[in-house]
């Protein structure tokens, strides 16, 4: 099956994409050095860059295919951080991640957000611009992190007309990311693998695909990760995110706090087995490690993509 | 059905609700329903301990991690966020430490936080190109009689703080490369504190009282022969040209706020 084509979902229904297409989109011409366009991130394995690492980032330019940070922490008029991602830009293809613009909330969308979102894109030029398909708050107040939204054709028309509404106003594709969670609404009418698919379907945004997530809420609400996989827009996944988990609480915990787990790692490479490789990359936000743990856990995701390419050629 | 405005309300309401609540949200979950909801609200409040804990660093020193923390989840219940970006989050933190009982022994602290505050907002401030010698042409450029009616314009990073506690001395050995002496004399002057970011990073220095209010009123958009007045009543030693001199030089001013000058009408004439 793989030597001759996959079924994908799209608008128009099931229709099938032939590798050679995939690799026609997806891999970088006539050369094993990732690409380094400012329009696309590179078929690689990148790593999250949070504050404890930007200098030793800027000092030794470390070996990375490409990096992504939080937009939100570069929301600054001026200063030393904003200096400092302009230094790793110049070094780096880019991508940027938001987490706070709470995209699945009933709240107006914060105007002055998306301002400060489209002045440091004019200013970094990344290639990808992401965020989370979830809600962080209502009635004016802010929780500050990622909340589940219910699987329902009322949650999925709201924040499809957002998604819109914030790619009319950037004037660009945005990507959305699968998030973990810790609840499941008895509300919800659909899995969600079809709630992601029809957003992606509905807005023409294209998909973060995190692999831990899927992994986190397929153990935390007995689905099958493997299906859920399956039924994701091959074409519309522009990135991987890979991150630890917290296996010691109630239920797992996407804590981005530890290695990548075994299962995830596996359930990645028949991921990758599947869509063909994607650009992927390594979060780690609670007790960041050293720089050199980081790279290891990237050079694993490198080893499954490179894996993937033997295979493919 | 509950609409999703009526969901994410519900939602809320089990976040902010004490440790154990049943949510009044139907999860398929149901039996553990508290504890799942527990996990936001752990995750939550961890976020805002860390965000503040970044930003107030030498409160939490002194203060302790374990009193820092409740001293967050309070602050956050009397004055939750209402903006995505955590960065800007906790610029009150020093007022409320102020009527905070737990830490009324320690009167200092909440000048501590505000010099804290004052640090990262110069931080995150706008970035000033222009050099002394470009405001120094600029101001040559003035007719004398247009001096005294002159708004300058200081540098956005630029932040003052005056205390009756050596904050600065307690700022300073609280660093983590701080070495040696740790002694801190409440004997002292007032501090009155200048904060303001060079290329370099953020440097703070204390100023004089003279010095303080004129920049002060500076900041303020007052103009240079009311701030004159103003330094004058707290120093009747003020010295303009050198505080002209120190502050254009190290970039604290960074040209005048007279848009008549540029040819421009300007309502402030």
């Amino acid at each position: 099956m793989r030597d001759d084509g996959w079924q994908v979902g799209t608008p128009e229904g099931l229709i099938t994409v032939s590798d050679a297409l995939a690799a026609a989109l997806f891999a970088q011409p006539g050369s094993d050095v990732p690409m380094t366009s400012r329009h696309d991130l590179p078929i690689a394995a990148g790593i999250g860059l949070r504050s404890p690492h930007l200098a030793h980032v800027q000092a030794e330019r470390p070996p990375v295919a490409w990096f992504e940070v939080h937009s939100e922490n570069y929301f600054a008029d001026g200063g030393p951080a904003l200096a400092a991602i302009d230094r790793v830009r110049a070094d780096y293809p880019l991508a940027l991640h938001g987490v706070g613009l709470s995209l699945g909330s009933t709240d107006p969308l914060d105007r002055a957000h998306l301002d400060k979102l489209a002045t440091l894109i004019a200013r970094v030029e990344p290639a990808l611009v992401s965020e989370h398909l979830c809600w962080s708050g209502v009635a004016g107040l802010h929780f500050n992190d990622l909340l589940p939204l219910p699987f329902t054709g009322e949650a999925l028309a709201h924040v499809s007309s957002r998604i819109a509404e914030v790619q009319d106003y950037l004037g660009r594709q945005i990507a959305v990311e699968n998030v973990s969670a810790y609840v499941a609404f008895d509300d919800s009418t659909m899995p969600e693998w079809e709630f992601v698919a029809a957003v992606v379907r509905r807005t023409g945004c294209k998909l973060l695909l995190d692999v831990n997530n899927v992994y986190v809420n397929a153990v935390n609400h007995g689905f099958d990760a493997d299906g859920y996989l399956a039924a994701m827009p091959r074409e519309a996944i522009a990135e991987i995110h890979l991150a630890g988990f917290d296996p010691t609480g109630p239920c797992l915990i996407d804590t981005h706090g530890a290695r990548v787990a075994p299962e995830v790692w596996a359930l990645y490479r028949r991921t990758i087995a599947r869509i063909g490789p994607r650009p992927t990359l390594i979060e780690w936000d609670i007790d960041i490690p050293e720089f050199s743990v980081l790279e290891a856990e990237a050079a694993m995701a490198a080893a499954i993509l490179a894996d993937r390419d033997a295979v493919a050629a | 059905m509950p609409s999703l405005r009526e969901l994410q309300s519900r939602f809320a309401a089990a976040v902010l609700a004490a440790d154990g609540t049943a949510p009044a949200l139907a999860l398929a979950n149901a039996r553990s329903g508290a504890e799942r909801i527990g996990i936001y609200r752990r995750t939550i409040r961890t976020n805002y301990r860390n965000a503040l804990g970044a930003t107030y660093p030498v409160v939490r020193r002194v203060v302790g991690a374990p009193f820092f923390a409740a001293a967050v989840d309070a602050y956050v219940e009397a004055h939750p966020s209402r903006c995505g970006d955590l960065n800007v989050y906790g610029a009150t933190f020093g007022q409320f430490l102020g009527a905070y009982e737990p830490a009324s022994r320690l009167a200092y602290l909440p000048d501590v936080a505000r010099l804290e505050w004052a640090i990262d907002e110069a931080n995150r401030a706008a970035d000033s190109l222009i050099s002394p010698d470009d405001v120094l042409r600029e101001l040559a450029a003035v007719p004398p009689e247009r001096l005294p009616g002159l708004r300058m314009r200081v540098h956005p990073s630029c932040r003052l703080l005056a205390s009756p506690f050596p904050v600065l001395r307690i700022w300073q050995v609280n660093q983590r490369d701080h070495a040696g002496d740790l002694a801190v004399d409440f004997a002292t002057t007032p501090d009155r504190l200048r904060i303001r970011r060079e290329p370099n990073g953020v440097v703070l220095d204390r100023i004089d009282a003279g010095m303080f209010a004129w920049l002060a009123a500076l900041a303020g958009s007052a103009t240079l022969a009311l701030a004159i007045e103003r330094a004058q009543d707290e120093d009747t030693a003020f010295d303009l040209g050198a505080a002209l001199h120190r502050c254009i030089g190290d970039g604290t001013i960074t040209g005048t706020l007279d848009v008549s000058l540029t040819g421009m009408s300007s309502s402030a004439d």
